[in-house]
C-alpha cells in the first residue's frame, strides 16, 4: 500500500485552477521530485501534501486515511506527527540558537531533548555550530539546521520546498548528499524544485504544468 | 523550552516590549493615582469644604418648633429658649466625635449703643480651649468657623488672655457708623448689664454680621441675662454623602429603620446620624443639617469621584488601544515565526499561550512601574489640589492588578484573533 495517495485533487482560487485533477502515489522510502515552472502548482501541491492547505476536491490518503476533509486542528496534529518540512527560506526562529531551533520541533511534538537535538545537528555536520544564532550561520548551514529540525521527530514523509533554491553549488551538494543518505536510510522524500539537477538525483520525477501532471517517470540515472 | 522562547522573544524585541510595558504603566499609574485619590478624596473634599463654615446647626427644641411653624429666620424666635453651656463638651463624646472638626455656641443679646440706637451682640467662642471628658483638649470657635471674615483693623479676640473678658469685635458697617476702630472703647447697655468694652478688632463678613458686635460668650450671656446658656450651636463635621438609607432616616426618622439598617446608619458618618447623636447628648435640642452646605458637599464629592472614575476609564481605554496597536504590530512582524510554529505542529492554543505569556509578563512589569508612578502622581495631586498627602490604600493593589489584567487581555484580543486566522501556507509560501 502507498504511503501517500492523491486521487483527483483539484485546488481552485477564484478563477485560477492551481491544481487540476491531479492523481499520484508515493510509496514508503521513495524519493520523488516534483518539478515544473513557476505557477505550475508545485507549491500548492506541497501545501496540500504538507497538510497546510486542503484541496477543493479529491482525496488525500496518508497512511491509509483520507485527510482532505480533516479540521485545521487535526491537520496540525498530522503535520506534527507525520511530516517533516524543509523550506527554501529556511524559516528558522531568529532569536533561538541552532539547537534550540531543532528543539522547538520536539517541544511541539513531545518533550525537548537537547542531546537528541545535538545528535540531529551532528548528523547534518553542524555539531560545532549548535550554539550559534541563525544570523551567525551561512545559508547552507541554516538549511542544514532546517533539515535537522525536519528529521528530529522521525516523520513518515520529509517534504522539501526548493531546498537548494537559496544555496550555492557547494552547499547544494551538501544538502543533496544528506538527502541521499536519508533515502538510503529509508526516509520517504518529496522534493519540490525547479532545478533540473536536483530533480535528476531523485528516484522519480513528476513534472507539473498548468496544474496538471505532464510527466511522471523514474530517473534512469538514479543511483 | 517555553521559557527559552519567552526569553528569546524579549531579547529580540525589547523595544517593542518596553513600549507595551510603558503603555500599560501609563494606564496603571493613572488608575492607581485616581483610585487612591478617589478613596481619600472624601475626607479631603470635606476638609476643604469645612472652610466654608458649619454644616450642622443645633437649636433648642422649642425654637425649632417655632421655626418650623412660622418659618422664621434664626435668632428672631429664640428668646427664652436656650441650650445648656455645660453640655457643650458632650458633643465631643458622641460616636462620631472624631469627625467633629469645630463647633461654637452662640447667644444673641440686644444692646443699646452710646448714640441710643440698638444693635445685636452675638456671644460665641473665638479660640476656646476645652478639656474634654475623654482627656483630650480642643481649641475651637468662630475663628475656625468664620474663615472668610476679613479682619480690617486689629485682630481676633484671644480667649487665652484674661483681658479678653472685656473685649469685643465690631462689624465693619457698625464701626464705620459709630466712627470707632480697634483700640477704642464702646459703652454698651441692656436690661441686664451695663459695661464699657474694648474694641480689639473690626471685621468684614460681607453680610448682616457687619452690623453686629461679637463678644466672648460670657459677656453676651451677661447682656442677655442668660448666664450658662446659649441659643444655638454651629457644628462643622466631616460627613459621608447621603445615600438612600440616610435619606430614608432623614425623611422618616431613625425609628423607621430596621435594626440592621439602624446600626449601619448610626455607625456611618451621615450628617443625619451625627445630628441624631448630637441630639442624644444635648438636652432638649434639635440638630439639623445646614442643607445647602451638606448637599453641596455630597454633590461636589460625587462629581469629583465621577470625574476620577471617568479619567480612570478613559486612561485604561487609551492603554487598551495602545496595547492593541503594539501587540498587533508585534504579531504582524512575527507572522513568519508564528506561521512556522504552526507549520511544525504548534496548536493555536499553545501559540496564543506563548504570545499572551509574553504580553502578561510585560503587563506585570508595566503594572509594577505604573503602580509606583501612580503613587507619585497621587501625592502630586494631593499636594497640588488638597495641600496634603494622599493615604495609600492597599485595596488599590488588587483593583489595579485586575484592571491591568483585563485591559491587557482586552487589548490583546485583536492580535490573538489575527494570530488564530494566520495560516502557515499563507505566510510561508505567500498563498
Amino acid at each position: 500500500m502507498s504511503l501517500l495517495e492523491l486521487n483527483n485533487i483539484s485546488k481552485i482560487y477564484g478563477d485560477l485552477k492551481a491544481l487540476d485533477n491531479v492523481s499520484l502515489k508515493v510509496d514508503t522510502g521513495e524519493w520523488v521530485a516534483i518539478m515544473g515552472p513557476s505557477g505550475s502548482g508545485k507549491s500548492t501541491l506541497m501545501n496540500i501534501i504538507g497538510c497546510m492547505d486542503k484541496p477543493t476536491s479529491g482525496e488525500v490518503i496518508l497512511d491509509g486515511k483520507d485527510i482532505a476533509k480533516e479540521s485545521a486542528k487535526n491537520l496540525t496534529a498530522i503535520r506534527r506527527d507525520k511530516i517533516g518540512l524543509i523550506f527554501q527560506q529556511f524559516h528558522l526562529v531568529n532569536y533561538l540558537t541552532a539547537v534550540e531551533n531543532v528543539m522547538v520541533s520536539q517541544y511541539y511534538h513531545s518533550i525537548p531533548d537537547e542531546k537528541e537535538a545535538l545528535e540531529a545537528l551532528a548528523r547534518v555536520g553542524l555539531a560545532e555550530r549548535a550554539r550559534h544564532l541563525p544570523s551567525q550561520l551561512s545559508g547552507g548551514e541554516q538549511q542544514r539546521v532546517c533539515i535537522a529540525r525536519a528529521l528530529i521527530n522521525y516523520p513518515e514523509i520529509v517534504l522539501a520546498d526548493e531546498p537548494t533554491g537559496n544555496l550555492d553549488e557547494a552547499n547544494e551538494n551538501i544538502v543533496l548528499d544528506i538527502f541521499k543518505q536519508l533515502h538510503r536510510e529509508g526516509t520517504t522524500l518529496i522534493v519540490v524544485t525547479h532545478d533540473p539537477e536536483v530533480g535528476e538525483v531523485a528516484q522519480r520525477t513528476i513534472t507539473l504544468e498548468h496544474g496538471k501532471i505532464l510527466r511522471d517517470a523514474k530517473n534512469p540515472g538514479f543511483e | 523550552m517555553f521559557l527559552r522562547m519567552i526569553r528569546g522573544a524579549f531579547s529580540r524585541q525589547i523595544k517593542k516590549m518596553l513600549m507595551i510595558a510603558l503603555t500599560i504603566a501609563l494606564g496603571a499609574s493613572l488608575a492607581t493615582a485616581m483610585l487612591n485619590v478617589m478613596l481619600d478624596v472624601g475626607d479631603k473634599v470635606n476638609q476643604e469644604l469645612k472652610t466654608y463654615g458649619a454644616n450642622i446647626i443645633v437649636v433648642p427644641k422649642s425654637t425649632s418648633v417655632l421655626n418650623n411653624l412660622y418659618e422664621v429666620e434664626d435668632g428672631s424666635a429664640t428668646a427664652g429658649s436656650y441650650l445648656k453651656e455645660s453640655e457643650l463638651g458632650k458633643i465631643k463624646t458622641i460616636f462620631w466625635a472624631f469627625n467633629i472638626v469645630d463647633y461654637a455656641p452662640f447667644i444673641e443679646a440686644q444692646v443699646t449703643l452710646p448714640d441710643g440706637s440698638g444693635a445685636v451682640m452675638t456671644g460665641s467662642w473665638f479660640n476656646h480651649h476645652m478639656e474634654l471628658p475623654t482627656g483630650e483638649t480642643l481649641d475651637t470657635g468662630i475663628q475656625n468657623l468664620r474663615t472668610w471674615w476679613d479682619i480690617t483693623a486689629g485682630d481676633w479676640i484671644n480667649e487665652q488672655r484674661d483681658a479678653s473678658e472685656n473685649e469685643i469685635m465690631v462689624g465693619e458697617a457698625l464701626a464705620k457708623r459709630l466712627g470707632i476702630t480697634a483700640g477704642d472703647t464702646l459703652a454698651l447697655s441692656s436690661g441686664h448689664a451695663d459695661k464699657t468694652l474694648s474694641v480689639v478688632g473690626v471685621f468684614s463678613a460681607g453680610g448682616d454680621e457687619d452690623e453686629e458686635i461679637f463678644a466672648p460668650l460670657g459677656i453676651a450671656q451677661e447682656f442677655a441675662g442668660a448666664e450658662g446658656f446659649c441659643s444655638s450651636i454651629e457644628v462643622s463635621a466631616l460627613t459621608t454623602p447621603d445615600n438612600e438609607l440616610a435619606e430614608k432616616a432623614a425623611r422618616l426618622g431613625p425609628g423607621s429603620l430596621s435594626v440592621s439598617q439602624y446600626e449601619t446608619w448610626y455607625c456611618t458618618a451621615y450628617v443625619s446620624s451625627i445630628c441624631f447623636q448630637i441630639q442624644e447628648v444635648i438636652t432638649d435640642s434639635v440638630a439639623s443639617p445646614v442643607r445647602q452646605v451638606a448637599e453641596s458637599e455630597g454633590s461636589i464629592l460625587e462629581k469629583t469621584e465621577l470625574l476620577m472614575v471617568l479619567i480612570t476609564i478613559l486612561s485604561l481605554i487609551g492603554s487598551a488601544l495602545g496595547i492593541t496597536n503594539l501587540v498587533t504590530a508585534s504579531v504582524m512582524e512575527r507572522s513568519n515565526e508564528i506561521g512556522l510554529l504552526k507549520a511544525i505542529g504548534a496548536t493555536d492554543g499553545r501559540i496564543s499561550a506563548l504570545i499572551l505569556s509574553e504580553i502578561m509578563i510585560t503587563g506585570i512589569v508595566g503594572a509594577v512601574i505604573g503602580y509606583f508612578a501612580g503613587i507619585g502622581f497621587a501625592q502630586i495631586i494631593g499636594r497640588t489640589v488638597f495641600q496634603s498627602s494622599i493615604e495609600m490604600k492597599l485595596l488599590v493593589i488588587p483593583v489595579v492588578a485586575v484592571l491591568v489584567l483585563a485591559v491587557t487581555l482586552a487589548g490583546s484580543i485583536p492580535a490573538i484573533r489575527m494570530l488564530l486566522r494566520l495560516r502557515p501556507a499563507e505566510v510561508l509560501h505567500g498563498r
